[in-house]
């Protein structure tokens, strides 16, 4: 990146407001400024730069981050204030006043989701859900490993409700789902029962089967059988999994962008990402003997594919 | 408004804004640290760039065959000829050589070498492992000194274990069948934080062949028990360990082969049985350094004990100590008297120098005054064999196209026995090796390397090999690969000191109850090397689609230098003077037609010529398998194999084996019952003229219960 390109957004962030405001006395349109409240339970390196993109992303909005401890009652908030919530402690909090101003809720699997709010949702959330969708992960693993046919699914009590619609989606793809329970992960017999009935696995974004403790034995045993991990997550792509699709903050700025430009009202109940990009692992692929993909490409396909179905 | 910049929200902007170095702090990729698995150093190279030819006997054959023995296995191995020298005696050599002896190939369980340290065989029935704690058998077909040292010579089998944090639970397994088959497997698996183990015991037990040439029952069973410990932990983040323990014990029955030299001896003992103790324990400390850099040390120690005392008898003569002195004079002149001795009674010592004719009538005279009368003592053949072994292996990805795979090995070997070698002698090797793997472009692979080996007894040498590899893509691959390597002779052919003190002798010989043969063997001592140069043009590919591998290969091999002569107390004349040269083709080809179907085909032509003929004889110039595998649902598998080899040792051999096996669910333990039937296609011995069953067929049964 060069310099000048750094300064861009600054310069480019004043023009647009010189325009705007141009504009405004101009044409006398009025210019509804929204209030845009971000939360969570701390502040980081990575909520700093998010509430900067997106400040720079919608000049004409005031966008600030405010520590959950700091905040009143949901309830106690301006109606008109866009809420959006960064964390699970700031969903709590949500949960706790029915009142209160439209809230979108990132970082936020299908699975928590679940577990907090027991299939009710409530109306004024609008959930963005943060793990791959399912289908879409299948048609990643359609596309890249087009000869595979048993995709082996390790699930436990928490991600057991995705199974059904797993199978769903799998079916007009030409895809059988082979699924065994895990629910304890220092016993590793259920993966080695289903690596020897599956062509290749997907990995659901559920971290009691999916995390530091049991990347070593997932990624190494189905190695060893010369079969491909999709998914759960780009994390684990870099660990050794063979590629996933994912939404990182450009995605994510370009769908909020999205919804913060309609009314609240009209803001979907849940929402998976329609931006996403495909990460690979190219040893990997390499030492499966899986041609070098181009995410891009492939990132683009899909999202063709999911425009026309 | 034109002059405006422009939005902020052109996606030109976004992506300029969110340049790759923020993606470090993005709040939407997994904040969660985990650890690099599948890094560039434990990443192996896919099957169409592989510098070499390679079988993978997987956990799915290995237990679809049937197979009660590895070396069985090693018939699903295109160009392995495999043959028994007794029914607990296979004999298994690449392409071929020596029937009755096994030396050049190297077999290593887990990376640790089990190539006997001073006699230079592989004793397969010997190998502390059971079947059932196999994963995979890995067969690099074709030398490769570089990457596995000295003796790598015409293949390398791998045997690599099952890993223990895949062995949770318990396991029972019983096999019971004809020909005095009765096997058991019993392992238990656990795992906690950061660590599993397995531990194993298992025993085995046949007859072995049934009768010899003449009919007579043919003393060749088998009775043995292991123990084996596998245990592996993770110390931390970039650290682990693992260890195991072997240990076996049996008792090996072998005929009485002993014939006497001296005429009129009808006494004779009945056996020669050895009980062969094996024991191992390695221990291996894995470090990642990053990424793209990693390394192990590797320490194992090893025994073999191998005792085998047995009574033999022949005339008092044999003690006799100018017979001794004749025949370190002048072997040749010393056998023909001997074997002829009614003969010399009358006109006295053969011609031959006035000292031979001088000892030899000393000797008539001896044979006159009694010492013609039969003695039977006992004869101590045992052997200890001991080896440390020391390695040190580093795995640096210099960048996403550069490998260098380097590393350190220093062995000492010992083996003790009186009778080989007069007492002890011990050797020492020290070895370096480094192997580059250059990936040019997309298409083009460049691998290379070499090994230097410096050992006290044999000298030092130095072996290359340099293979190319054109990928048409990632799937299907053409490779040429030139490839040198070297045998170290062992300690038995180049220093054996072969001589029997017989012992409880009875009657007394000369008056002593214990006292040295007659016959003594020297090995040269100054044996050079065995070099072999090898060439080879294959092709790898793998059509997705079908689900189906093919390999290919041409191969031209040269042995120089070889040493041929049999290892026999008689004359033993080791030199290097011999070559022999192996040229042909193989294919194998495994094709998983469907979820439930698994064909398997392999194919050898193999055209041996060597200088000794015995060396040719290992060798069926056409040879293969064929297998066809079989999910049936509900729970029933089957396996057929037939196995063939048009000429082995001069005997045919063709088999068709079938498996059907049933798995039975009890709650949350699996049952299985399986039953394996062998049919022999032919009426011939199998490699040796004492070796044949009394029915072509067997049949044997085993249940195996895991929980």
């Amino acid at each position: 990146m060069q310099p000048s390109s750094r300064k861009t957004p600054t310069l480019g962030r004043l023009l647009a407001g010189l325009c705007l405001a141009v504009s405004g006395l101009l044409c006398s349109l009025p210019v509804s400024a929204a209030d845009i409240l971000l939360t969570g339970a701390e502040d980081s390196p990575g909520v700093q730069s998010f509430t900067q993109a997106l400040s720079e992303l919608r000049p004409s909005d005031s966008v600030r981050f405010k520590l959950l401890a700091s905040l009143p009652a949901p309830g106690k908030l301006p109606s008109d204030t866009r809420l959006i919530l960064l964390d699970l402690p700031s969903l709590d909090w949500r949960l706790q006043d029915s009142q209160g101003p439209a809230t979108l809720v990132l970082r936020i699997s299908r699975l928590q989701a679940r577990q907090r709010l027991n299939n009710l949702l409530p109306s004024h959330l609008s959930l963005l859900w943060s793990d791959p969708p399912i289908e879409r992960q299948l048609r990643l693993t359609r596309l890249i490993l087009p000869q595979v046919r048993r995709v082996g699914v390790l699930y436990d009590r928490h991600s057991e409700f995705l199974l059904k619609e797993l199978r769903l989606v799998a079916l007009p793809l030409g895809l059988e789902i082979v699924t065994q329970r895990w629910e304890n992960t220092s016993d590793s017999r259920p993966l080695q029962a289903l690596l020897k009935n599956s062509d290749v696995l997907l990995g659901l974004d559920d971290p009691d089967l999916y995390n530091p403790k049991t990347a070593k034995n997932l990624l190494l045993s189905s190695y060893a059988r010369q079969m491909a991990l999709i998914g759960p997550n780009a994390g684990f792509v870099k660990a050794g999994s063979l590629a996933s699709t994912y939404s990182d903050q450009s995605d994510w700025l370009a769908i909020l962008d999205d919804l913060l430009d309609q009314s609240p009202a009209s803001w979907p109940r849940t929402l998976y990402p329609k931006h996403f990009k495909v990460l690979s692992n190219p040893q990997v692929a390499r030492s499966l003997g899986i041609e070098q993909m181009d995410e891009a490409s492939v990132a683009s396909q899909l999202a063709e594919g999911e425009r026309r179905p | 408004m034109s002059f405006g910049p422009p939005s902020p929200r052109s996606p030109l902007l976004l992506a300029l804004v969110f340049s790759p170095a923020l993606l470090a702090d993005d709040l939407f990729l997994d904040s969660e640290t985990l650890p690099q698995v599948l890094t560039a150093t434990r990443l192996k190279q896919s099957p169409a760039a592989v510098p070499g030819s390679m079988t993978v006997i997987d956990s799915e054959l290995i237990n679809a065959s049937g197979a009660r023995d590895i070396s069985e296995l090693l018939r699903l191995v295109p160009g392995m000829m495999v043959g028994n020298i007794t029914g607990n005696q296979p004999a298994v050599n690449y392409h071929g050589t020596n029937a009755s002896e096994a030396r050049r190939m190297q077999v290593l369980i887990d990376g640790r070498s089990v190539y006997r340290a001073g006699l230079a065989t592989v004793d397969w029935s010997d190998i502390p492992v059971a079947m059932e704690d196999i994963e995979r058998i890995e067969v690099f077909r074709g030398p490769n000194t570089v990457s596995y040292g000295a003796n790598a010579l015409m293949a390398v089998v791998n045997i690599i274990t099952r890993n223990p944090a895949d062995s949770h639970g318990t396991r029972l397994k019983v096999t019971q069948g004809q020909r005095g088959i009765n096997d058991f497997y019993a392992s238990q698996g656990t795992g906690w934080d950061g660590g599993d183990l397995r531990l194993s015991l298992s025993g085995q037990q046949d007859d072995g062949f049934d009768s010899d040439r003449t009919g007579a029952d043919y003393r060749d069973s088998r009775r043995l028990n292991r123990f084996n410990l596998a245990v592996s932990q993770t110390l931390n983040d970039s650290q682990s360990i693992d260890w195991q323990l072997n240990a076996k014990d049996g008792t090996n029955q072998r005929p009485y082969t002993y014939r006497p030299v001296f005429s009129g001896i009808t006494a004779a003992g009945n056996n020669s049985d050895v009980v062969a103790k094996d024991y191992a324990g390695s221990l291996r400390w894995n470090l990642d350094i990053n990424p793209e850099h990693s390394l192990y040390i590797q320490g194992s120690a090893q025994h073999w004990d191998r005792q085998q005392t047995w009574r033999a008898c022949d005339a008092e003569v044999s003690f006799s100590p100018q017979l001794t002195d004749l025949w370190q004079l002048s072997p040749n002149y010393a056998e023909r008297l001997a074997r002829n001795m009614e003969r010399y009674t009358g006109p006295g010592a053969p011609a031959g120098s006035p000292a031979e004719r001088a000892l030899g009538n000393q000797v008539l005279d001896q044979w006159r005054n009694g010492a013609r009368q039969t003695l039977c003592g006992d004869i101590d053949q045992s052997a200890r064999e001991s080896r440390y072994d020391l390695e040190l292996q580093d795995t640096l990805s210099l960048s996403d196209s550069l490998r260098l795979v380097s590393g350190m090995n220093y062995r000492y070997d010992r083996a003790d026995s009186e009778t080989y070698f007069n007492g002890t002698l011990d050797d020492t090797t020290w070895r370096t090796f480094g192997q580059l793997e250059w990936r040019a472009s997309e298409h083009w692979l460049l691998q290379g390397g070499a090994m230097f080996e410096d050992s006290k007894l044999t000298g030092n040498s130095l072996t290359p090999r340099v293979a190319v590899n054109y990928l048409i893509n990632p799937r299907h691959g053409l490779r040429a690969v030139y490839s040198e390597a070297i045998r170290s002779p062992d300690m038995f052919e180049n220093n054996v000191n072969w001589s029997y003190q017989v012992t409880n002798l009875r009657p007394s010989a000369y008056g002593q109850t214990s006292a040295r043969y007659f016959v003594k063997t020297r090995g040269p001592g100054d044996l050079d090397k065995e070099r072999m140069r090898s060439r080879e043009l294959g092709y790898n590919g793998y059509f997705a689609e079908l689900g189906l591998a093919v390999d290919v290969k041409l191969f031209y091999d040269e042995i120089t230098g070889m040493i041929s002569e049999p290892l026999r107390n008689n004359q033993y004349i080791a030199s290097n003077a011999n070559n022999s040269r192996f040229s042909g083709t193989e294919t194998q080809l495994d094709w998983r037609l469907s979820n439930a179907d698994r064909l398997r085909l392999t194919y050898a032509y193999v055209d041996a010529k060597a200088s000794n003929p015995l060396d040719q004889l290992q060798t069926a110039r056409n040879s293969g398998s064929a297998g066809w595998l079989r999910n049936w649902g509900r729970g029933w598998n089957s396996a057929l194999f037939y196995y063939g080899d048009d000429a082995l040792n001069g005997y045919r051999f063709e088999r068709l084996d079938t498996r059907i096996a049933k798995r039975i669910g009890l709650g949350k333990a699996n049952l299985e019952l399986a039953g394996v039937l062998q049919q022999r296609l032919d009426n011939q011995p199998t490699t040796f003229v004492d070796n044949n069953y009394d029915e072509r067929r067997v049949l044997y049964f085993s249940a195996e219960l895991a929980f």
